[in-house]
């Protein structure tokens, strides 16, 4: 991978993450004015990569560039990155207006025009009213407005967001998010990592994807090639397509599994499909279907829409259904978008 | 509970703490009070200008100056241990934490006696420098685990934030962790200041007679059997850690920070 001339570039990054081996070969570039969304599942180190690009994480092995220039040895403050904790980190013994002063005060600008400054990114967050307030009378959306508004405020080149939605209650998030799209709309803006293990969450605030498991980046690209075709059956699962079946392919390309037969060319053998639940539908059945028919073991109720778990040959499918007749122990017809199913050469 | 049960426990709790304090008043102040004499004699304010009077000022002066000596020092020196703790392993937190403590728990006579060995070796024994350096080391011990208490529950995440933001390490000490630290270290301060102004057993055997602090002279006094003198410096003893309370309390109530 090349690194960008104007953004951040992390180079084949050894990170130590945990009690384990942690994170290797960890590459990352990102152009100014680009949004890469760092996704995976808790507990896999993302927030360690961020650090380690700050300067407040250890780096064992790699290189870091920011326009070009190696900042792996320089310290936080000299490096034109800004990290931005999960939990806005005002400060509380300043004031909104002071708060966002302060990456222009510490760099040698005067009070005066400091707080002129500030006060232009606090208008751009619609924020200027609440000015001379202190961080503790904001609201969690507010608070993540005016930390988004000093830490654009210190110019940086890049701007790592850490979870930057995960502690606002979903009526918030939405704000939020668009504010953050809003403020980061310039294309001459700072090169932008936001860590995330919400997919959906991903997908709209991407330019780029780039998936962390099992300790190196599994895949990285555009969030409809991501998304749309994941790599291996545990991308797959973290990115939601949580229908994981089994067949076996044979010499024709032909398919058999509990979808019935699937034409996919490819290699003979024993082969795992995965589909999002949404992509397979059940209705009631009726005497002249002749599909595929399973029995209902579950309804499960979820904000995103009614599932239910079909049993069909030995194994379990997730799908959708809206029908009320659909019950537990009610023979079902599925109804499956097969483009909508991944093939995958089975390991085992 | 009642409110009427809370008034008189309330009141209860006053004359508890007032009482000896006003006995100790009017004993400071009155010439004698014996049997059977109901009431005690008329004040007289002879006392605080007798010879022994002028003894006492000067030692509350040599204590009000080890204890503005000592505040600040033992703050400051607590709250940097406190900081290399919190970011040290847990093994070595526990070693630290046991290190602070045992000047704290540890008998004054014998901490004194210890302190005396190496007070002599640096040939500062019987001064009023060597007497500080001994405060400093009760009262460090104490600041030390305040500060770890302290600094637990501070979020170093805003310093690195605040590193990022392009503050060097003294811009985010000045700027950030000292403002918002700012009432703790008073409070330590105060503290620590507290920790020297009743230090005795140590100010016995480092001053060795020659620096008389108020706890020093108070002892005297008492040995003597000069009770009128006796009971002001115990006045004297009990107002400045009376008045720091008042001013925390103060300060809590308007800051709405624990004290």
């Amino acid at each position: 991978m090349i690194a960008p001339p104007h953004g951040l570039a992390l180079i084949d990054g050894r990170i130590p993450f945990g009690s384990g081996n942690g994170l290797e070969g960890i590459t990352l570039a990102v152009s100014r004015g680009e949004r890469l969304v760092l996704v995976g599942p808790s507990g896999v180190g993302k927030t360690s990569v961020l650090r380690a690009m700050a300067g407040l994480g250890a780096l064992a092995s790699g290189q870091i560039l920011v326009d070009g220039a190696d900042v792996t040895f320089a310290p936080p403050d000299a490096r034109g990155i800004v990290y931005m904790h999960q939990t806005p980190s005002l400060f509380p013994h300043l004031s909104v207006i002071d708060n966002v002063a302060f990456p222009l005060e510490v760099r040698g600008l005067s009070r005066a025009t400091a707080r002129g400054h500030a006060r232009a990114l606090l208008d751009r967050v619609q924020l200027s009213p609440l000015a001379d307030r202190r961080p503790d009378s904001l609201s969690g959306g507010q608070r993540h407005r005016v930390a988004l508004a000093r830490a654009l405020a210190a110019r940086p080149a890049a701007l790592l967001l850490d979870e930057p939605f995960s502690s606002l209650d979903p009526s918030l998030r939405a704000e939020v998010r668009q504010s953050v799209l809003d403020l980061l709309a310039d294309r001459s803006g700072p090169a932008v990592v936001l860590v995330t293990h919400d997919v959906d969450e991903a997908a709209v605030l991407a330019d780029r994807v780039a998936v962390l498991l099992d300790r190196r980046i599994a895949q990285m690209g555009s969030p409809t090639e991501v998304l749309g075709a994941p790599r291996s059956v545990a991308i797959a699962r973290f990115l939601g397509l949580t229908n994981v079946m089994h067949g076996h392919r044979d010499h024709q390309g032909q398919i058999e599994c509990p979808l019935g037969r699937l034409s996919v060319p490819g290699p003979a053998g024993p082969v795992d499909l995965v589909c999002r639940p949404g992509a397979v539908r059940a209705r009631p059945w009726c005497d002249d279907d002749r599909g595929l028919t399973g029995v209902v073991t579950a309804v499960v109720e979820r904000v995103s829409g009614r599932m239910v778990v079909v049993r069909m040959h030995d194994q379990d499918v997730l799908a959708s259904s809206v029908d009320a007749r659909v019950t537990v122990r009610t023979q079902v017809s599925l109804d499956v978008e097969p483009v909508a199913v991944h093939v995958f050469e089975s390991a085992t | 509970m009642t409110a009427r049960h809370r008034s008189w426990l309330t009141a209860a709790l006053a004359i508890w703490a007032l009482a000896p304090i006003a006995l100790l008043l009017v004993r400071a102040l009155v010439p004698s009070w014996r049997y059977p004499l109901l009431i005690p004699d008329s004040p007289a304010l002879g006392v605080l200008w007798s010879a022994d009077g002028r003894r006492l000022a000067s030692a509350f002066g040599t204590s009000v100056a080890l204890a503005c000596l000592t505040g600040p020092v033992s703050a400051v020196l607590g709250f940097v241990i406190a900081r290399g703790v919190a970011r040290a392993g847990t093994s070595t937190r526990a070693f630290a934490t046991a290190a602070a403590l045992f000047p704290v728990i540890a008998p004054p006579i014998a901490l004194g006696v210890g302190l005396q060995v190496v007070a002599l070796q640096a040939r500062v024994s019987g001064t009023l420098g060597g007497v500080w350096l001994a405060h400093l080391v009760p009262a460090t011990g104490y600041l030390t685990l305040f500060a770890i208490g302290v600094l637990t529950a501070f979020d170093v995440s805003i310093e690195d934030e605040a590193r990022t933001l392009g503050a060097s390490r003294w811009q985010v000490l000045s700027r950030v962790t000292v403002p918002m630290l700012g009432p703790r270290l008073i409070e330590g301060i105060v503290l620590g200041g507290l920790v020297s102004w009743g230090q005795l057993a140590v100010s016995l055997v480092i001053g060795g007679g020659l620096v008389r602090t108020l706890p020093v002279e108070l002892l005297a006094l008492v040995r003597s059997g000069n009770d009128q003198h006796g009971a002001l410096a115990a006045l004297l003893l009990t107002l400045p850690p009376a008045l720091a309370l008042g001013v925390l309390q103060l300060g809590t109530r308007r800051t709405g920070a624990a004290l």
